[in-house]
Parts: C-alpha cells; structure tokens; sequence
C-alpha cells in the first residue's frame, strides 16, 4: 500500500507542477473564444455519450 | 555557362535535394501509411463489399483533406520544436492541455484495442491463438524500441509501411472494370440506395481512419524527435504529400478488390472477408490476412509512440527514442503499459470485437474537430509561427474541414436518436 501511497503522492504532485508551469498560456484567448471551446468539448462528448448509447444498442440485440 | 555546365549543375542540385529528401522523409510517409491501420483496413474492405466502387470518390477527397490537417504539424514542429501536446499545454494553460491529452488517451486506447484486434484476426486465419499473437507482438513491439535510436526505429516502420502496399498488386489480380473505377472516382454521387444510416455510419468511419487525433500528436512528436529544422519544412510537406497519396492509394486498391469480389456479400471485418476469399484465390486471401496484420503493426507501434511522446513532453520525462531504458524509463514504462493494456483487452472472451473497431473509427471522428481547432488556433500565432503561419487559404480549407466532421457528427448523433431519419 505505501508503494502506491508515494505513487499517488509522486504523480500529484507532477500535476500540480504542470498546473503551475503552464498557468499562464502564451495565446490570450478572448472569453467568447474560451466559451466557443468549452461549448465544443461538451458538445463532443455528448455525441460521444450517445454512440456509446448506440454501440450499448447495438451489442444488446 | 553553357548547355551542358548549366545541366551538370541542374542535376547536381536535384540529386542534392533528393539526398535531402531522403534524410528528411519519414514521418509523413510513417503516419499516413500507418493511417491504414486494422481499423482502416476493416473500415475498407468492409466499405468496398457493400458499395462496390461507389465511395472512391469520396476516399480520393479525403487524401487532400488528410494532407492539409497533417501538413500543419510539420511547420508547428519544426518552428517550434515542441511535440502536439507540449505546445498545447505552453500556448493555452494547463486546463486545454489535460483535455487534449484526455482525449488522446481515449482514443489512442481504443485505436490499440483494434490494432491488436486486426492483428489477432489476421493470424487467427493460419490458426496461431490469439493469445500467442499478443505475446509475439508484445515481444516484437518492444525489442523494435529497444534497439537502435529513432533512425533505426524509422527504417524498420518504413519497411512495414511498404508491406501495407500488398493490396496494390491484389487488385490487380481481381482485374476489375476500368470503366467503372474511373467513373466512380470521378463523379461524386450516393450508391444505389441513397443515403441511409448504413451509409452515414461507413462515411465517419471512413473519415476517422483517414485523420485521427493521434496522428497529429505522431507526426509532430516524430519531426521533433527526428531534429527537422525549420529549413526542412519544404521536405517535411513533400514527405506528407507523398504519404497522403499512399494512404488513399492503399484504401482505393482495398476497396476494388473487396468491391469486386464480395460485393453484396455482408461482410463485418477484413478478417472474415480473407477467410471467405481463401476458398475462391487462396493468394488474395492469404494477401489481405498478411497485410492485415502489417495494418494493426504499424498502427500499433506508432499510437503507442505517440501517447508516450506526449505524456513524455508534458510530465517532463526524458522522452525521445535517443535515450536508452535506463535514461528514460518512464517513456518506455508507458509504451509497454499502453501494447499490454490494449492487448488483454483482445484475450477478454466474447468482446464485440468487429464492433469495437467499426465505433472506434466514429468515436475518433467525433473528437477530431476539438483536436483541428487547437491545432488551427496553434498555426495562426504569428508571435510564435512567423512567416510560417497559416495562410488565408490554409485557414479556410482546415475550418471547412472541421465544420464538416462537426455538421456529419451531428447529424449521426441525430440519426442514432431518430433512427428512421434517414432509414
């Protein structure tokens, strides 16, 4: 369990080290362009979330 | 200078530049021709048995389509010498980065889970289990990194990508209708039937094996790790066009020999469609069975290179094939964990495995345009791309493309919740 315990510990900590080296991107994007984006992910994963549902669909009959 | 100086010199600087080529080329060919992976492969043959010749049309547009996507990585590369995932972590933070990489995780997973699928059922066929594939695979894969540097590892890709050729003479052999092929090469049209679910499902399909999100982050990862300077970047575009070229070649030659001797006959994977060809030619069947398996290969060890380069690039690992295990263990750890990962997954009893790999090609479509609109934003920095930017028309031909692939997955997201829309 302490192995994976430092594990654990280790890759935190590399993440919250990558969170903080790249704060700050280098391209300013403009709030409507971050919202366009965001918007683009969940709408992405929503039409992911239903060709799991078809593939679900498909694989049941 | 007269006649024959002026033509010494002339053919002193072409072989010069051939030379060059040679030393630059490599990732565009690599990429595009491990494009036609076992998904690819299934996708086509599955594509040619039921619509005979009537998509060629449609795989010739996607052959400029790939090349304007993946000519864009050469110049971020070499401009910037930062690997796909780097550079989206450095030009939009930290929250962008880890939603690219998600994304390169899933699919990539998913893209292996089929390589190792192809390449279990491409043996399947002269009786080796699949779990003896895997192994040999799995032993394969990694003694391929663990020898030599990324020259040596780029050779031995390329050898593979001239194996994935193997379906050229094939369609040869199944001497199909000139008429036909040119007709229906030329001339956009639907295939008897019109536009049905069926049809909607293999177009996506098509479209997410011709340009995938891991190919971005391989190719880019590949010009950096292979030191192109941005002098090279001319090579680098004739390198990618040579290897769009290919890949549209390889997936056209599939088609006309699945279209021409299966036609009508439903076939679901290109495994099935080699074993019900074994009685008929055993030659185009035991062709199709090898070049399946040169398919799921040289996907395979190219989509893992590639989730290992970029969680390399981001976690600040030592992560270029250049550096034995012992520099940079953590890059190769990920590397053997991703072949291991993908190829149990193939050994679980009674997976949908043909299904798997006909939705992986949709899931990778659906996600291409999150990957294309970074990439674009990416190209059109001119603090950090300079004269190397995108132009007016580069910009107007990758939006086009990413409104397409958004518009069609949309409307397949619409037909899966109206089903008889376009019954």
């Amino acid at each position: 369990m302490n192995i994976f315990a430092s594990l654990y510990q280790s890759l935190t900590d590399q993440v919250k080290d990558i969170n903080t080296r790249y704060a700050k991107p280098s391209i300013q994007m403009t709030p409507l362009v971050r919202i366009c984006l965001l918007f683009l992910r969940f709408y992405l994963f929503l039409l992911i979330g239903l060709l799991i549902y078809k593939f679900i669909a498909v694989v049941r009959q | 200078m007269n006649i024959y100086s002026s033509l010494f010199y002339k053919y002193r600087k072409t072989m010069k530049a051939l030379r060059m080529f040679f030393v630059v080329a490599g990732p565009g060919i690599i990429v595009m021709v491990a494009d036609n992976d076992a998904g690819g492969i299934t996708t086509y043959t599955v594509t040619g048995a039921k619509y005979g010749f009537h998509l060629l049309w449609f795989l010739i547009l996607l052959g400029p389509v790939a090349y304007y996507v993946q000519e864009m990585t050469v110049r971020l590369g070499a401009v910037t010498k930062r690997g796909h995932a780097e550079a989206i972590f450095h030009a939009f933070g930290s929250f962008w980065g880890w939603f690219s990489l998600l994304d390169l995780i899933l699919t990539d997973w998913l893209t292996m889970i089929t390589e190792f699928i192809g390449m279990t059922a491409a043996l399947s066929i002269f009786h080796i289990p699949a779990y003896m594939t895997v192994l040999f695979c799995w032993i394969l894969m990694g003694s391929m990194i663990m020898v030599g540097r990324y020259w040596t590892w780029e050779k031995v890709a390329l050898i593979f990508c001239i194996g994935n050729l193997i379906y050229i003479p094939c369609a040869f052999m199944v001497k199909p209708a000139l008429h036909d092929i040119i007709f229906n090469s030329v001339i956009p049209h639907f295939p008897p039937g019109g536009f049905t679910n069926d049809l909607f499902f293999l177009l996506m399909a098509n479209i997410g094996t011709t340009i995938a999100p891991w190919m971005i982050f391989f190719q880019q990862s590949s010009v950096v790790d292979k030191g192109l300077r941005e002098k090279d970047i001319p090579f680098g575009k004739t390198d990618t066009v040579i290897g769009s070229f290919l890949t549209v070649i390889v997936a056209m030659f599939l088609i006309i020999v699945t279209g021409k001797l299966l036609l009508g006959v439903p076939v679901e994977s290109a495994a099935e469609a080699a074993r019900m060809l074994m009685p008929v030619n055993k030659y185009i069947g035991t062709i199709i069975a090898i070049g399946l398996f040169d398919a799921g290969f040289l996907g395979a060890i190219c989509i893992s290179l590639a989730s290992s380069w970029a969680f390399g690039e981001v976690f600040g690992w030592a992560h270029s094939l250049n550096y034995k295990i012992r520099e940079a263990p953590w890059f190769y750890a990920y590397y053997f964990f991703t072949l291991v990962l993908a190829g149990v997954v193939v050994l679980i009893p009674r997976a949908p495995l043909v299904l798997i790999t006909l939705f992986v090609q949709v899931i990778a479509t659906t996600l291409l345009p999150a990957a294309l609109v970074f990439l674009i934003l990416l190209l059109n920095d001119e603090k950090t791309m300079g004269k190397y930017k995108n132009s007016l028309y580069q910009n107007f031909m990758n939006i086009a493309i990413v409104i397409v692939i958004i518009v069609l997955s949309t409307l397949y997201g619409i037909s899966t919740i109206f089903p008889n829309l376009f019954a």
